[in-house]
């Protein structure tokens, strides 16, 4: 779209940096956002968009680097010090009270009081021209917790504008939409762009910011990659900036000859997050699933799992039907999943590594009921051998432990009880360099030994570096396979976000 | 973005701090042992057998329902219908084996199969609709307090011997032990082994961890709450038979503050409110601590008031400390 005539300029971040202990997360990042100007910021996921958009909101302080408004260096440790610059951020998570009507919601914290009572005829009355500029006609009394999604973010919106908000950020706001709430919330930002609020509007998707936005930067592992014009820049120049990393020569190279099909997914749904899935998966292959966040990539691991019911669909495991009803099924026939987030679903963070390792095959330690300890003990210790698990104890507290000692632990859990058919979602998410190539070799190793795994994976290199195979989600959908040789970034990417490659 | 790895190895402190968690019970052994000394210094009459004996009675009913509590907590439960579950259980027992000439025998077992029953009831409503743990035995301690008055709101007496041989005592060099108390050791022992060499001990703990992880680790989480809370229902039984056994009646007022001096108890004792840690022998000695304070301060003539303020801070104290070590993981 054609660029207004660029305002003044707003914000100006500049040498931006951010440590967490043991991650170095922005370095040296550049951001500048005028009047009327939507700036798309994009990048890959862990690239660093969230960090720097937690530190102009306020949520996290930075530690180097300077922010200007209007020219002037400001200071912005809290969110009230952000709110207080005009600066507005709609997470993909809304920031709504759902049992507050929607008039007490753009007004919460905010309330107008007359002679110590709340002006209730004044928020209402105000909040009904908010709305109203935003071309959403609901009556302000309802809950806000009874509205459909896009009316959510048109309420959060409407919040951010009766705050005398300049600078308004934006979390994948399509993320959350169907195609006919888009459109609507397109027109929404142009108007707001109109009215010269600065928006800075995080997508994946290719399309909507070559439709919407002016100016576009790219961060890349933390760092600052570039700014370029929308009019003068080509998707596969941006692609390239977001990916255009070195490969890391990390990956076991292995020779696989895949065997019989171990597992047969036909036509699985679960909800709208996952339709229509269909694949193979045969021993000894490991396939590698890209797709952006949301994809559906996660809840299809969780049906095969047995944590979640699919609501169409078969599946067999070893030519006979599957059908698990509880991840114990899944367990029982051979399944084992490693958990994406896992600190909250992996690990029983409190307990001890033998605890961790052994929990999910403790019949095969006791008899009677009774535990083995002795065996437990002497289980244990050959993984911690085997995985070279770094613990001063087998009765450490695994919550002490670095992410990728605790994968290890995680791992050694399911090869301890011959696991034949393996998900792994995000495996080396934050998880150290070292840790990485040692995991990458366990699964070289087992599909060596005829292990069927699936890798769930946010991170390209790593899809590309590990699979025989690459399933690319999208939307809910294997939208394309691709073989070995015929993976690249920026194939994956491509159709990842929703655009078709021209052929090369 | 955002979630911080700390990339650490291993270093002595560390370590250190991992073997303090595995013995939480470090701190209430140290509490027992301070207020035990501090009261044989401060009454001759503290130190002696006979009152060793005397704690232990006073102690083995809350003692006995502290055993359930400690299981329900370390699921990140809670029971408040203990004690009217045990008045229930006991009046019931106590009216069948007196007034409708039941076989003694049947009537406590009687009692046992109401308090795992309602036990039973705990779970299934905390596993089958969510509800939370506070909420459901809210209910039901208000379910049992108005079905024991409905049954009876007067004391039942002339019990048979069986219902009371378990408050008589036997003599050991001197000391007058009650059998009562033999039980309730017994019980804990019974629950210590438990806990910790079968595998059904070790899912408690797994849930009471992290019950998404626990159910993502093959374990069927319901069935292991369903079982926890009527283990905790039966182990109310027995202290009602327990509470009938010592007061020689069954007394459809008992067991009005049994629910907080229990999770005083399993507090004092080091389990935590938030879960996945916590010990049964912690409990025991949490259940003595209680007991050794009623007791010396009533040696030294303090009110029974002044020695429930004194409760009050103790559970305060130990709570903060549960507290501040969670938060700063």
């Amino acid at each position: 779209m054609s660029t207004p005539a660029a305002g003044r300029v707003l914000l100006e971040m500049s040498g931006i940096g951010k440590s967490f202990p043991g991650v170095r997360a922005l370095e040296g990042v550049t951001l500048s956002v005028r009047e009327g100007q939507v700036h798309a910021l994009l990048g890959e996921n862990g690239a660093g968009k969230s960090t720097l958009i937690k530190i102009l909101s306020g949520a996290y302080g930075r530690d180097d680097g300077e922010i200007r408004i209007d020219g002037e260096r400001v200071d912005i440790r809290t969110p009230a010090d952000a709110e207080r610059l005009g600066i507005s951020t709609i997470y993909q998570e809304f920031n709504l009270t759902p049992h507050m009507t929607i008039a007490e919601n753009i007004f919460l914290g905010h309330l107008p009081t007359r002679s110590g009572m709340v002006d209730w005829a004044q928020v209402r009355q105000r909040s009904r021209e908010l709305l109203e500029t935003l071309d959403v006609h609901l009556p302000v009394d309802t809950l806000t917790g009874t509205l459909p999604v896009a009316q959510q973010q048109m309420v959060e919106i409407a919040k951010a504008l009766n705050r005398n908000t300049r600078i308004l950020v934006m979390d994948e706001p399509s993320a959350v939409l169907g195609e006919r709430d888009i459109e609507n919330l397109f027109a929404v930002v142009r108007r707001l762009q109109a009215s010269g609020i600065g928006i800075i509007y995080i997508s994946h998707r290719m399309k909507e910011i070559f439709e919407l936005a002016d100016e576009v930067t790219v961060l890349k592992d933390g760092r600052y990659v570039g700014t370029r014009k929308v009019a003068a820049v080509t998707m596969d120049e941006l692609v390239q900036m977001m990916i255009g990393r070195e490969l890391e020569d990390i990956y076991p190279s292995r020779r696989t000859e895949p065997g019989e099909v171990v597992l047969k997914v036909s036509h699985l749904a679960q909800d709208r997050l996952a339709r229509d899935v269909s694949f193979e998966l045969r021993a000894g292959e490991i396939v590698g699933f890209a797709g952006i966040t949301g994809s559906g990539r996660t809840e299809v691991a969780r049906v095969i799992f047995g944590a979640d019911r699919p609501t169409a669909g078969e599946m067999e495991l070893f030519g006979k039907p599957y059908r698990p009803r509880s991840p114990r099924d899944a367990i029982d026939r051979g399944v084992a999943l490693v958990t994406e987030d896992r600190k909250r679903q992996g690990l029983l963070l409190k307990l001890q590594v033998f605890v961790n390792t052994t929990i999910s095959g403790l019949d095969r330690l006791s008899r009677f009921g009774l535990l083995r300890l002795k065996d437990e003990l002497a289980l244990v210790n050959t993984w911690i051998a085997n995985l070279r698990i770094k613990t001063p104890s087998p009765e450490f507290v695994v919550a002490n432990m670095s992410g990728g000692n605790q994968q290890k632990v995680v791992l050694a859990r399911w090869l301890s009880l011959g696991i034949k058919v393996f998900i792994m979602d995000e495996p080396t998410r934050g998880i150290d360099v070292g840790s990485k190539a040692e995991i990458y070799q366990i699964m070289a190793d087992l599909a060596g030994q005829g292990v069927a795994i699936i890798m769930i994976s946010s991170e390209l290199p790593e899809v590309l570096g590990m699979s025989d195979r690459v399933l690319v989600m999208r939307e809910g959908r294997i939208v394309k396979e691709l073989a070995r040789d015929e993976a690249n970034e920026e194939v994956v990417m491509h159709h990842a976000v929703g655009h078709e490659v021209p052929a090369a | 973005m955002g979630t911080a790895q700390s990339t650490t190895t291993a270093t002595p402190r560390r370590q250190l701090r991992g073997s303090i968690l595995r013995s939480p019970i470090l701190g209430p052994v140290a509490a027992l042992v301070l207020a035990s000394t501090f009261f044989a210094l401060a009454t001759p009459r503290f130190l002696s057998g006979e009152n060793f004996s005397l704690i232990l009675q006073q102690v083995m009913v809350v003692g006995v329902l502290a055993i359930g509590q400690t299981l329900v907590i370390i699921t990140t439960g809670i029971d408040l219908s203990n004690g009217m579950v045990m008045a229930l259980s006991g009046v019931l027992l106590a009216s069948f084996a007196a007034d409708k000439g039941l076989n003694p025998w049947l009537a406590m077992l009687l009692g046992l199969v109401v308090a795992a029953g309602f036990g039973l009831l705990n779970g299934s409503l905390v596993t089958g609709i969510g509800l939370p743990a506070f909420i459901v035995t809210l209910g039901t301690m208000n379910i049992a307090y108005a079905l024991t008055r409905i049954y009876t709101t007067s004391t039942i007496s002339d019990l048979p011997p069986e219902l009371t041989f378990l408050g008589d005592t036997f003599s050991v060099g001197g000391t007058q032990i009650a059998t009562g108390t033999i039980l309730m050791l017994a019980l804990y022992l019974l629950t210590w082994f438990m806990m910790r060499y079968t595998a059904s001990g070790r899912t408690v703990y797994a849930v009471g961890d992290n019950i998404e992880a626990a159910r993502l680790a093959g374990i069927n989480t319901s069935r292991v709450l369903r079982g926890v809370y009527t283990i905790a229902g039966l182990s109310y039984g027995v202290a009602a038979i327990l509470q009938v056994a010592r007061t020689g009646v069954g007394d459809p007022q008992a067991g009005q503050t049994s629910n907080l001096d229990s999770i005083t108890a399993v507090v004092l004792g080091g389990t935590s409110l938030f879960g996945g840690r916590g010990s049964i022998v912690g409990t025991l000695i949490g259940v003595l601590i209680v007991g050794v304070f009623r007791n010396g301060l009533q040696l030294l003539g303090v009110e029974s008031t002044y020695q429930v303020l004194i409760t009050g801070i103790l559970v305060i104290a130990a709570v903060s400390v549960d507290q501040l070590t969670h938060r700063r993981k």
